[in-house]
């Protein structure tokens, strides 16, 4: 296949009431029927430039854009003035389809089976009941979700909800599919099925731009790469995210463009389950009391519902970095939840430091427990990222004054500051990007010091940066005596990192293989 | 989904809608204690044979049973036109007369609570859109009328998301109604901010999906309908407008209150 179907020329881009553009000069081009990939870390500006050929910003939505658009012969050019073209977001999409990270936000919430939402587009232009059925199977089948047509998407996994978003965005069989951090959150079952569809989509006629943070087994299948970045918003060299180096995965590998940017490059020639090189860990004195232990944990969601946990032990010792490992749906975010008593067990105990926890109140629990939720959007809720970290800090009975409480902000600016995000205390969590966010909730948590981290999922999302703070995060808290329990799916990561491994399946805990 | 030989999910959304709205007006108009308690059992029993009946009953106990009581206490110990005094405490009177407007009123707004809620509870929220649709309803509307009937639904489980969150970095929500109201207000606003955010980040979606763009619509699936519906509905139409003019009526004649 020959040709480009999508260009982009970005000399800037500029958020309203931003001082700094968020993305300047970059040129992209998608030629028909490739995989591309667009590699940067966080703040690099990808998750705009993603936007910004989706046409969800340009003109209307959020900023001034200077640059021009070409999609196939037609051409757009955008000066930043009044005069500027206005995109039919609709019209576009049919030739450009967009699946953001986030890709629930995609659904249109109004369809209660995973068929009438892939319908709704397909009704949107009028398209006959017979066309849209043919085009739904034919979909399904493209994508792998013929199981899931008459779910309800509310009820869709992470993987499942991917892939669906895909589908959604596929039917209407666009030219070329922007996908965001299509990897992002998902367990390795999830990642297989949707990098699997992402390589197979060139083939059936649409070329996929993948925008990542991280150079994984499907970026390097992609024929070319562009790399943007430009330091983090809000410190001192931040000027935007710009092209900093394209080629093909070869070339790039071979410079340091991914490294300037803040990609992370795993070692995708060691297979999982090789054990990595082991971090410095804090020796762990096992004659300790446990910090924390269950004991027979069990759980369930309601009478007559089946147990998620079912008989958990688990003791952790001071400084100690226990991770449990196992598939989607096993119970690992439910397990993390009994620790800090949002959640309490049917059955058995929780101990804290020798303790029975039962009677204790989850918000006097967090003085000792710091839960990192398995999504940051749940954990985070305030208007500022110094409100943030400094909600709940300081005396409890000061809630809603904390912001003047001085230790309070002083606590909080320092736990910002261990996550590099001391620039941006003013801004708004919700706006950061992904790998931000994350480092935010852990902001959260390592301000309060408490006796035991509870990790949901820590690396989702991680830039190299990220994943080097929150290296420091943890060993900062088990030098200081603190117990670390961390849920992942990346076994590697567990095993360089964690003193032990756990594998929780069937909601049993047992030491993994 | 549906369940039961009297489940209204099997009905049409339009005839659904008019039923609750002509049963709301009808009782309103009759003004009559005996047929709003009878229509008010009625309901009843037709929201116990629903698969969601515990979801219909719970959620009517909450809007009704603060409502009654407000009544009551209003009503009841304060009614200027009461002449029985069946009890009396210092100003406060519980008269027959006020007792009995209690009852009325409390009647009549229950038949309306249990009538929009047996609706809502059942409706199919993607056929009343595409049924919307079909009349000729902008898409914007149709969509706004949906998402006011899931929007409490999901609004409760944000609230639930955020509390955890709170709590899960100290805050204590104790059983004190001065411990609650703190909780509400530290929730409130960062509920509203995520709604709007999330409103957002939606339009742009259905805006590139589509949904604002001029032209005929089709739909995936027809909506169930039929004669016997269609003709229930015009029934349903004339009666509550019969109801309506009969009480116009009486009102200017001088006849039945």
């Amino acid at each position: 296949m020959n040709g480009t179907v999508l260009a982009a020329h970005v000399e800037s881009f500029r958020f309203h009431d931003a001082d700094a553009p968020a993305l300047h000069d970059v040129t992209v081009s998608v030629p028909a029927g490739s995989l591309t990939a667009v590699l940067g870390g966080s703040g690099s500006g990808k998750s705009t430039l993603a936007r910004l050929l989706a046409a969800w910003l340009p003109g209307h939505h959020g900023g001034t854009l200077r640059g021009r658009l070409d999609l196939g012969a037609a051409a757009f050019e955008f000066s930043g003035t009044g005069d500027d073209p206005r995109i039919d977001p609709g019209a576009w999409a049919a030739h450009v389809a967009y699946v953001p990270q986030d890709a629930a936000a995609v659904l249109s919430t109004i369809k209660d089976t995973v068929a009438g939402e892939l319908a709704f587009g397909l009704e949107n232009q009028g398209i006959p009941p017979e066309e849209m059925r043919l085009r739904i199977s034919e979909t399904a089948r493209l994508t792998g979700i013929e199981g899931l047509l008459e779910r309800d998407p509310a009820t869709l996994s992470g993987g499942e909800l991917r892939r669906v978003a895909i589908a959604c965005a596929v039917i209407g069989r666009p030219a070329v599919l922007l996908a965001d951090e299509p990897l992002g959150s998902l367990d390795p079952e999830g990642a297989r099925a949707v990098e699997d569809l992402l390589r197979r989509l060139p083939g059936e006629g649409s070329s996929v731009v993948v925008f990542s943070s991280t150079a994984d087994s499907l970026c390097r299948a992609a024929s070319h790469w562009t790399v943007i970045g430009g330091g983090q918003p809000g410190g001192a060299a931040y000027d935007g995210g710009r092209q900093l180096a394209v080629g093909t995965p070869g070339e790039l590998l071979a410079g340091n463009a991914l490294a300037r940017s803040g990609v992370v490059v795993p070692d995708i020639a060691v297979p999982e389950g090789v054990p990595a090189a082991a971090a410095a860990r804090t020796a762990v004195v096992h004659t300790a009391a446990p910090l924390l232990e269950l004991r027979d944990v069990c759980f369930s969601y309601g009478a007559g519902t089946v147990d998620v946990l079912r008989g958990v032990d688990l003791a952790v010792r001071p400084g100690e970095v226990v991770a449990v490992t196992g598939p989607n749906g096993s119970g690992k975010s439910t397990l993390l939840r009994q620790l800090n008593g949002l959640l309490r067990p049917s059955g058995g105990e929780v101990l804290l430091r020798g303790r029975p926890t039962e009677d204790t109140a989850a918000g006097l629990l967090a003085a000792d427990v710091g839960l990192l939720f398995q999504d940051p959007r749940f954990q985070l809720f305030e208007r500022t990222l110094e409100r943030e970290v400094a909600f709940g800090l300081g005396d409890c009975r000061r809630f809603g004054r904390r912001t003047r409480d001085g230790t309070a902000r002083e606590r909080a600016r320092a736990a910002l500051a261990a996550v590099g995000l001391e620039g941006q205390a003013g801004g708004h969590p919700l706006e950061l990007p992904a790998s931000a966010r994350r480092l935010l909730a852990l902001a959260t948590v390592i301000a309060r010091e408490p006796a035991v981290l509870a990790l949901d999922e820590p690396t989702v999302s991680l830039d190299r940066p990220g994943l080097d703070m929150l290296d420091r995060a943890i060993a900062a808290a088990t030098k200081r005596g603190a117990a670390v329990v961390m849920v992942t799916h990346e076994l590697r990561y567990a095993e360089a990192r964690a003193h032990r491994v756990l594998r929780l399946d069937g909601g049993v805990l047992e030491a993994a293989d | 989904m549906s369940s039961g030989r009297l489940s209204l999910e099997r009905l049409n959304p339009l005839t659904t809608l008019t039923a609750a709205a002509a049963v709301a007006v009808i009782t309103t108009a009759a003004g009559n204690r005996l047929f709003s308690a009878a229509v008010f059992a009625g309901l009843l029993l037709l929201a116990a044979r629903q698969a969601r009946a515990a979801s219909i009953l719970g959620s009517s106990a909450a809007i009704l049973l603060p409502f009654w009581t407000a009544l009551l206490l209003m009503h009841g110990l304060f009614f200027p036109e009461g002449r029985v005094v069946l009890l009396e405490f210092g100003p406060a009177a519980v008269t027959r007369e006020g007792l009995l407007f209690a009852l009325d009123a409390g009647l009549r707004t229950g038949v309306f609570v249990l009538a929009f809620l047996l609706f809502s509870f059942t409706v199919r929220v993607p056929e009343l859109v595409a049924v919307l649709s079909a009349r000729g309803m902008p898409p914007r509307l149709g969509f706004a009328a949906a998402s006011a009937l899931t929007l409490l639904p999901a609004a409760g489980e944000r609230l639930r998301r955020i509390r955890a969150a709170q709590e899960a970095r100290g805050l204590v929500v104790g059983r004190s109604l001065p411990s609650r109201l703190l909780a509400a207000r530290l929730q409130a606003v960062p509920l509203v901010l995520s709604l709007v955010h999330e409103s957002g980040e939606r339009a742009q979606a259905l805006d590139a999906r589509g949904f604002s763009a001029p032209g005929p619509r089709s739909a995936l699936l027809a909506v169930r309908d039929s004669f016997r519906q269609r003709t229930a509905r015009l029934l349903l139409i004339a009666s509550a407008v019969a109801a309506v003019a009969g009480r116009v009526v009486f009102a200017l004649t001088g006849g039945p209150q």
